[in-house]
């Protein structure tokens, strides 16, 4: 499984960070970035939370 | 699911001897915006909830999506909801044409980038502290002086400076702010007596917006830096006013509203703000569950592009549909005890901001407001005695008018 982000829609609310740390964070610049694209199976619930929570649906699993 | 129309009907037709086609919503003579119902719409939203996940209004003529599945996937299924018809009226949709609010992508997209350029958490993040900073002030401030109106000195103080002081509003403006901000909300609302008042006021925003120059905004300010990105050509020319129309149209009434509702909330759930108390890491939680037990948005339109199925039933090809955020927010398929107020339950996913590509785009804005507040609250109040707070109906926000604090005690 993989998260994809759809960059353009990210504002950086950062609620995905909160959901799942271990997979991505926000820099200094507040820019999402995605520490693993693929998710390993032991996180695919972290990941489908951090989906979840984005505010303008940025973000996906494929 | 696209339904074929086998008859020129806005209905969809059931034909015998075919797979049961979805079949028209049930309906209720239910008023959205009668004056009971928007002072406590949670007992209609609970009966229409139990009505359908869509009921077709008949005194509105609106299709009310009632239950929590159905809102969310509605407001990320931009293709099948258009945003063209946010208002319940003609005049303030044709007003919000070309906004980002009432526009579908693709320019909806660019809309938005221009919008939340120096609105998104990005653009925000050097805020905070000084936000924190302020919040803590007038707290302190008002535990000092131990009893005070909450609405205006707290709810509309606070927010009306922070929107004021961001955009750099200066003289008549920031005076004219919460009535403006106001009458920008009451004006969705159907064609009733609180919308045609509130027109000309609404038109005093609109008014201004178009006719304000860089000059008239403080030196260093985000409004400034709107009109600097115009000068630099990195937003389009002539959309500075519209983007600072829409910080105050949609940025103060309901950010108002949610921080009465933090007060309220608190006041009446001591052993909630105590959680907080002890556990400050609760405050974001804190402040999901104050949007998701009252929502500070009643109803919010959306156009049927096509015949849409919604839990079974059909909202036909052109359809007014009345998001309900609050009934979405209670509804028990999605929440356990869905009344009860709780900032444990963290409800991250709950609906008070909309969803996907129109959520509310000050959402970074009014999060950093009301943690401060919160925060704030959790660390200098240990309860608050108040007396009944004083509701007046309006058409899109619904917001506590008066809220007397007799009393503070001090954690």
């Amino acid at each position: 499984m993989r998260i994809v982000l759809d960059r353009p829609r990210c504002e950086g609310h950062g609620l995905c960070e909160e959901a799942a740390p271990q997979l991505m964070h926000l820099d200094d610049e507040g820019e999402l970035v995605l520490d693993h694209e693929e998710v390993p199976e032991s996180e695919v619930a972290a990941a489908k939370a951090a989906a979840r929570v984005c505010p303008v649906a940025a973000l996906r699993l494929a | 699911m696209r339904i074929i129309h086998l008859m020129d009907d806005r209905e969809a037709t059931s034909l015998s001897g075919m797979s049961t086609p979805p079949a028209a919503p049930p309906t209720s003579d239910v008023d959205l915006f009668a004056d009971d119902v928007l002072i406590d719409p949670y007992p209609v939203y609970a009966a229409l909830r139990e009505t359908g996940p869509v009921v077709h209004l008949t005194k509105n003529d609106v299709y009310a999506l009632t239950r929590y599945d159905v809102i969310r996937d509605a407001l990320a299924d931009w293709e099948s909801f258009s945003s063209t018809s946010i208002a319940f009226n003609p005049m303030a949709n044709e007003a919000l044409t070309g906004t980002s609010l009432a526009s579908d992508p693709p320019d909806h997209t660019r809309l938005r980038a221009t919008l939340t350029e120096n609105l998104s958490p990005r653009a925000l993040r050097g805020l905070k502290g000084r936000i924190e900073e302020k919040a803590d002030a007038l707290v302190a401030e008002l535990v000092d002086r131990g009893s005070f109106e909450a609405v205006d000195a707290l709810a509309r103080a606070f927010p009306l400076e922070v929107v004021a002081d961001l955009i750099g509003f200066k003289g008549h403006v920031r005076e004219n702010m919460l009535r403006w901000g106001q009458a920008a909300m009451q004006v969705l609302g159907p064609l009733n007596r609180r919308t045609t008042e509130n027109f000309p006021i609404a038109g005093e925003l609109y008014q201004w917006c178009s006719e304000v120059r860089a000059t008239d905004l403080a030196e260093g300010s985000v409004g400034r830096g709107i009109f600097d990105a115009e000068a630099r050509g990195a937003i389009p020319e002539g959309t500075a006013g519209h983007i600072i129309h829409q910080y105050l149209g949609a940025g103060v009434d309901t950010t108002i509203a949610a921080i009465g509702n933090v007060v309220a909330l608190f006041a009446a759930h001591p052993e909630q703000l105590r959680l907080v108390h002890e556990d400050p890491s609760l405050v974001p939680a804190a402040f999901n569950e104050v949007l998701r037990q009252w929502a500070p948005v009643h109803a919010w339109g959306r156009r049927a592009t096509r015949d849409v199925e919604v839990g079974g039933s059909v909202v036909p090809q052109g359809a007014q549909v009345a998001i309900l955020f609050g009934a979405g927010n209670h509804d028990p398929r999605h929440y356990e005890n869905p009344d009860a107020f709780l900032v444990e339950r963290n409800p991250v996913d709950h609906l008070s901001f909309g969803y996907g590509p129109h959520g509310c785009a000050g959402q970074g804005l009014a999060r950093m407001e009301a943690h401060a507040v919160i925060g704030a609250l959790a660390r200098r109040v240990e309860r608050l005695v108040v007396g009944p707070e004083v509701r007046v109906p309006s058409n899109t926000t619904r917001s506590i008018e008066e809220l007397p604090v007799l009393e503070v005690i001090p954690a």
